[in-house]
């Protein structure tokens, strides 16, 4: 299988006051394409820290970072932000829906900030993930006005507009009651399976990570296993 | 395209969202513009109305008047000099023979009496050529003529107001006897209403005119104020007016005497005016300066609350540069919104206004206005917008 992300050699630093703090140390590590991976970990092990960089919303203070065989540790602000427009989508524990955007928007919110030329009407694309993932007639609702496991049905919509390779999820069921996580969980799968977007899924719960076909534990900023 | 339908239509909701807020923030640009345009307007208004005053004396005019009343700067003395005009120096102007006439004028505010009532009118003392070169028309009776000047007849014609103050009826008021200051004097004309006055200027309707000499009963001194001299066609206005200052000269000292034309009077009275702009300009400024700096503070509130948003929309692919569009965009729209408030508070401010003031808000100040809100818009918002922009999307989202 093909790589899609490598990472090479990456360490993150901090300053915290006046000591140094490392949340990642020396990690390497691949992910190829199609498929589902955990990072998993207790809190504080520098997981979230780690998908951060592979989501590239943070970079390494030393090592490099390879989008499909491109070093991309050191590219300007505005490519790093394309790349994670068109690359990467983001599942949050948190949501992390604008509420005051409708459900529609917020699924489009993507596209606007898009430099690609899509291939798609984003609009239409954006109907049909609201009606897959069972949220028909919720376009005009707002974030608020709907449960957790719907809000986290928007937020994968959201990922997927841009057609992206990669997906990422931080805590994905961390909010949910366990139906709704469990519901959250087999959708993440099918994806993986049906559509062969490769999905890393950051955790802290095993059961979750048991259900993937990878698991990468990380732990004091160090993968152990 | 889209991006910028996108980037106005997302602060436009943002706006509208907060309509207080929105309304209270631009209420300082609203204020400032609405200032700035309004006194600018009321400048231009009252400037015209003196510039329409020269002009309706009618073109190739000669004023002389005595003293030094332009300054060296530019701006009016205002000094007089102990210099007062006679009938000597009439007889000394009528040697320009081709003048086409030269008016003497006398000038007092007098009390008048008639029918029981007292008011207070101008009194003007003149020749007969007054009524043609101020274009006063006869409304009652008749104008006095020239032999009624040579011979010192005691008769006057009145402007309309005076007769409605004293005389319920302008036909009661003809042929009957005025009282000006103890003496006694028969209206034989009233004119036709000229408007004019209330802000300044001159009200022409509340005029009493009566032969030159006929006024020396109340001009014991036999003095004159000024004279209006035309100048006729067939000579170069320039060469003229010299020819006049030249008569003057013989009596007087250079700077005893002024002999002017109405386009230095109107320059004066614009540069005065560019003066008195350049200051209601300055004032209105500050306030305009007042209202960026609370547009500012908004925007700053505006960033820290939306910390989290800007994190998501970075997170999703936003460049630093779309949240700074983004931001400066609200500004730029508050601040417009204030300027476009300011700028029709001032047109219905100068609609009810023009009824009695000649108030006109003109092209020039309206783009100013407009383009000045722009510009506060964009400098008070580039700065929020740039902390907005700089704000990494790691902290942003993460942000509670």
């Amino acid at each position: 299988m093909q790589e899609i992300i490598r990472i090479d050699r990456v360490w993150k630093e901090y300053m915290m006051g006046d000591v140094l703090f490392q949340a990642l140390k020396n990690i390497n590590t691949t992910i190829s394409e199609g498929e589902l991976t955990a990072i998993i970990g207790p809190s504080g092990s520098g997981k979230s820290t780690l998908m951060h960089i592979i989501g590239l919303l943070d970079k390494p203070t030393r090592g490099n970072v390879y989008i499909q065989g491109k070093d991309v540790s050191k590219i300007p602000d505005d490519k790093l932000s394309m790349l994670r427009n068109e690359f990467v989508g983001f599942v949050f524990q948190q949501f992390n829906l604008i509420n005051k955007l409708t459900i529609l928007e917020n699924i489009l919110l993507p596209t606007i900030y898009t430099r690609k030329e899509l291939k798609y009407n984003p609009e239409e694309k954006a109907r049909y993930l609201i009606q897959r993932f069972g949220l028909g007639g919720k376009e005009q609702s707002y974030p608020n006005k709907i449960s957790g496991g719907q809000q986290q049905r928007v937020a994968i919509a959201r990922s997927l507009i841009m057609e992206p390779k990669l997906i990422l999820a931080d805590e994905p069921t961390g909010n949910l009651d366990s139906k709704s996580g469990v519901e959250i969980l087999k959708l993440l799968k099918e994806l993986n399976k049906e559509e062969g977007i490769t999905i890393v899924i950051v955790t802290h719960d095993k059961n979750v990570a048991d259900q993937t076909k990878r698991t990468i534990e990380i732990q004091d900023g160090e993968i152990i296993k | 395209m889209k991006y910028f339908i996108f980037i106005i239509s997302t602060s436009l909701k943002d706006l509208y969202r907060n309509k207080m807020r929105t309304f209270l923030t631009s209420l300082g640009i609203l204020i400032g513009v609405a200032s700035v345009v309004l006194l600018l307007s009321f400048g231009l208004g009252l400037k015209e109305y003196i510039k329409g005053q020269f002009d309706s004396l009618g073109t190739n005019l000669v004023f002389v008047i005595p003293g030094q009343i332009f300054g060296n700067s530019g701006g009016f003395q205002g000094m007089r000099s102990a210099v007062q005009f006679d009938e000597r120096d009439l007889v000394s102007l009528r040697k320009l023979r081709e003048a086409i006439y030269i008016i003497p004028i006398f000038s007092k505010s007098v009390k008048v009496e008639g029918n029981a009532k007292t008011d207070f009118a101008t009194l003007t003392a003149t020749t007969d050529e007054i009524f043609p070169a101020r274009n006063l028309e006869i409304e009652f009776g008749r104008l006095f003529d020239k032999p009624e000047v040579d011979k010192r007849t005691r008769v006057i014609v009145i402007g309309p107001k005076v007769v409605e103050k004293l005389y319920d009826n302008p036909i009661l008021a003809l042929n009957k006897s005025l009282d000006i200051e103890g003496q006694t004097f028969k209206i034989i004309g009233i004119l036709r209403a000229k408007g004019g006055g209330g802000f300044g200027g001159p009200d022409f309707d509340k005029f009493v005119y009566m032969p030159m000499k006929t006024g020396y009963a109340l001009n014991t001194e036999k003095k004159i104020a000024q004279f209006l001299v035309k100048a006729p066609d067939n000579i170069p206005f320039a060469q003229f007016k010299a020819e006049v200052k030249d008569q003057m000269l013989k009596r007087y000292k250079e700077d005893e005497v002024t002999v002017a034309d109405s386009a230095e009077f109107i320059s004066t009275i614009s540069s005065i005016f560019a003066i008195l702009n350049s200051v209601l300009v300055g004032i209105g400024a500050v306030s305009l300066i007042v209202g960026g700096i609370g547009i500012m503070n908004i925007m700053y509130v505006s960033v820290t609350e939306r910390i989290r948003e800007i994190g998501i929309r970075r997170a999703l692919g936003a460049t630093e540069k779309d949240i700074l569009y983004q931001f400066l965009s609200e500004s730029v729209l508050l601040s417009l919104l204030g300027g476009f408030m300011g700028l029709g508070v001032s047109f219905a401010v100068v609609a009810i206004v023009q009824k009695f003031f000649p108030a006109y808000v003109d092209l020039m100040s309206s783009v100013i206005a407009l383009g000045t809100s722009s510009f506060i818009g964009i400098f008070f918002g580039v700065f929020p917008a740039r902390k907005a922009a700089a704000l990494s999307p790691i902290d942003a989202i993460r942000y509670e």
